[in-house]
């Protein structure tokens, strides 16, 4: 059996098992209220209340899109372990790295199904409230989507480790750090001491930038999207995920299942 | 001549951490043992004594610290091998949202069962465990007993030549563990090597054609269950009667025989080689012949010398110690 075959089947078995989880549903059920609640709060605006409504809209799916992604990610190789269903699997012709890539694939097509069903409530609050949609709006919630994968990427490394509370505490620092890497960079800059402006050049190398993925700003205020930035994103988003995934397997490989 | 040995372990040691900066505790000291085709290999040992681990070791679920583990010629990190090997773990959890159909159609996709017989090799292999009536219904409904059968049954969903049990008959009622026996002795019949883990030893002396008793980490003893006569002889228990009075003393010194009895009644313990001169003598000599029984080993006696005799050791290794 190939190796894909071998993810495929893990990541389909990750899909049935995710979208049991009470978590993922709460977190969506609140992610919808808020998209819809968005026409309400623009109601109190007087001025640009269509730009509102994206505005809240599309940030909703961007934090509710991460807070699934790190509450689902982090137990997704812990709970394996902890139920033991995961000596049953390595036991079998399935190297570890293959079922921590297809438990990741799992999960990151199950929260682009949840991405999917955000971004039509997305669409139709805008459609019916007189937003003007473009193709921005899509390659917006297109790296919200590779966003989502880099963000199960460390949860899914933290996870093949530590306890689903560790890992969650890891992940969401991580997360909000890395939405602060362009700001350690204009630290540095700022700074006049010279370690820091070192210490904040290497921190912004060794973190993801997560900002980079968001274009909400250009995509509420109708600002061009130049196409390199936007496939800068994606690599950059790609490059992360292969570097987590690699260190991720790295460490899984040497662990005992006791 | 000595059947190919499947698994193979030599000098096999095992170490865990409890914690950073703490002592290394170790587990397996060095044991070495082998599986022999076509048996069923009894490793037994009281608990905490390395069982699990062992197997745990031998499924690349745990890595050595040190020495040497192989299954079917393969190093054990290698995986391809696998295709060829089952493994129940003890009290084993699976997807229990998924029904028993289900789960075996995704362990037998895992060990690429060909598309086209997936379906039927899954319901034969559940005719097999007895779970047919069951098999649409989801497993959180499932007993232990149902779930142990599970456990078997994806461990040999894909035909494997070599199967591993750990503690399969564990939290079982009488008719459940003489199921899951009958269902490991069908196995074997059907050309399946399998090593058992457990410390049932009735069970043991039931199906088993060889042991290796472990200790604390230790291989205490390793051999054939039958008699554990030192020269590899099986042991009879011939019973008889009416013996002539100088009988008794003269078979105990000629085939070297322990006799016990009462009345009438005298037993000898002998080896198979002296087993029809005796019957044949006390005969001759106008005695009756009670009864002539291949004694199964007394495994419980061997195993409990085993423990009490264990070395008084320090399973504990200071930092850094090989």
């Amino acid at each position: 059996m190939t190796g894909l075959r071998l993810i495929q089947t893990i990541a389909l078995n990750t899909v049935r098992d995710a979208v049991r989880s009470r978590v993922l549903y709460v977190l969506l059920f609140f992610s919808l209220v808020m998209i819809a609640s968005s026409v309400t709060l623009a109601a109190f605006s007087y001025v640009e209340r269509e730009r509102i409504i994206q505005d809240i809209a599309l940030s909703s799916i961007r934090f509710f899109g991460a807070a699934i992604a790190i509450f689902v990610g982090v137990g997704l190789i812990h709970r394996e372990v902890e139920r033991r269903t995961i000596y049953t699997i390595l036991s079998k012709p399935v190297s570890r790295a293959q079922f921590l890539v297809g438990k990741y694939v799992g999960l990151v097509a199950t929260l682009w199904m949840q991405l999917a069903i955000m971004a039509v409530g997305y669409f139709v609050i805008c459609h019916f409230n007189g937003a003007q949609l473009d193709h921005r709006d899509a390659i917006a919630v297109g790296l919200i989507a590779v966003e989502l994968s880099v963000v199960v990427a460390f949860a899914t490394l933290f996870s093949s480790f530590a306890t689903p509370f560790l890992a969650a505490s890891y992940s969401i620092g991580l997360y909000m750090v890395g939405h602060l890497t362009r700001d350690l960079r204009s630290m540095g800059e700022n700074s006049e001491s010279e370690l820091i402006g070192t210490l904040t050049l290497w921190l912004e190398r060794l973190l993801p930038d997560l900002s980079a993925f968001n274009r909400v700003m250009e995509a509420i205020h109708d600002l061009p999207i130049p196409p390199v930035e936007a496939g800068a994103a994606l690599l950059h988003g790609i490059g992360w995920t292969v570097a987590f995934l690699s260190i991720a397997a790295w460490t899984f490989e040497r662990r005992d299942f006791r | 001549m000595t059947p190919e040995a499947i698994v193979r372990v030599k000098g096999l040691v095992k170490d865990f951490r409890p914690g950073l900066g703490r002592r290394k505790t170790r587990v397996l000291h060095g044991i070495d043992f082998e599986v022999r085709e076509g048996e069923i290999f009894g490793f037994i040992g009281p608990n905490g004594a390395g069982k699990t681990t062992t197997l745990k070791v031998l499924m690349g679920l745990i890595h050595a610290t040190a020495g040497e583990a192989e299954v079917l010629g393969h190093p054990v990190r290698d995986t391809a091998y696998r295709a060829h090997i089952g493994y129940a773990p003890e009290s084993p959890y699976f997807y229990d949202f998924l029904t028993g159909r289900e789960i075996l159609d995704f362990y037998a996709r895992l060990t690429a069962v060909p598309n086209a017989s997936r379906a039927a090799r899954v319901a034969e292999v559940l005719e097999q465990v007895g779970l047919t009536h069951a098999a649409d219904t989801r497993l959180r409904t499932y007993s232990k007993g149902m779930l142990q059968r599970v456990g078997i049954a994806q461990a040999v969903v894909h035909d494997p030549s070599v199967v591993f049990l750990d503690e399969p008959m564990s939290g079982l009622d009488p008719v459940g563990r003489k199921e899951i026996r009958d269902l490991i002795v069908a196995l074997n019949q059907a050309g399946k090597t399998i090593m058992m883990n457990t410390h049932i030893l009735s069970d043991v002396e039931m199906i088993c054609d060889r042991v290796a008793i472990i200790v604390e980490g230790r291989i205490a003893y390793q051999g054939a269950i039958d008699g554990f006569d030192e020269a590899g002889d099986k042991i009879f228990d011939v019973t008889l009667a009416s013996l002539a009075p100088d009988f008794v003393e003269e078979a105990a010194t000629r085939f070297g025989a322990e006799p016990t009895g009462r009345g009438d009644r005298v037993t000898f313990s002998v080896a198979e080689k002296h087993v029809g001169e005796l019957v044949e003598s006390a005969l001759r000599r106008g005695g009756q012949v009670l009864e002539v029984l291949g004694r199964r080993a007394d495994l419980e006696t061997l195993f409990l010398s085993a423990v009490n005799d264990r070395p008084e050791s320090d399973t504990r290794t200071e930092e850094g110690a090989a």
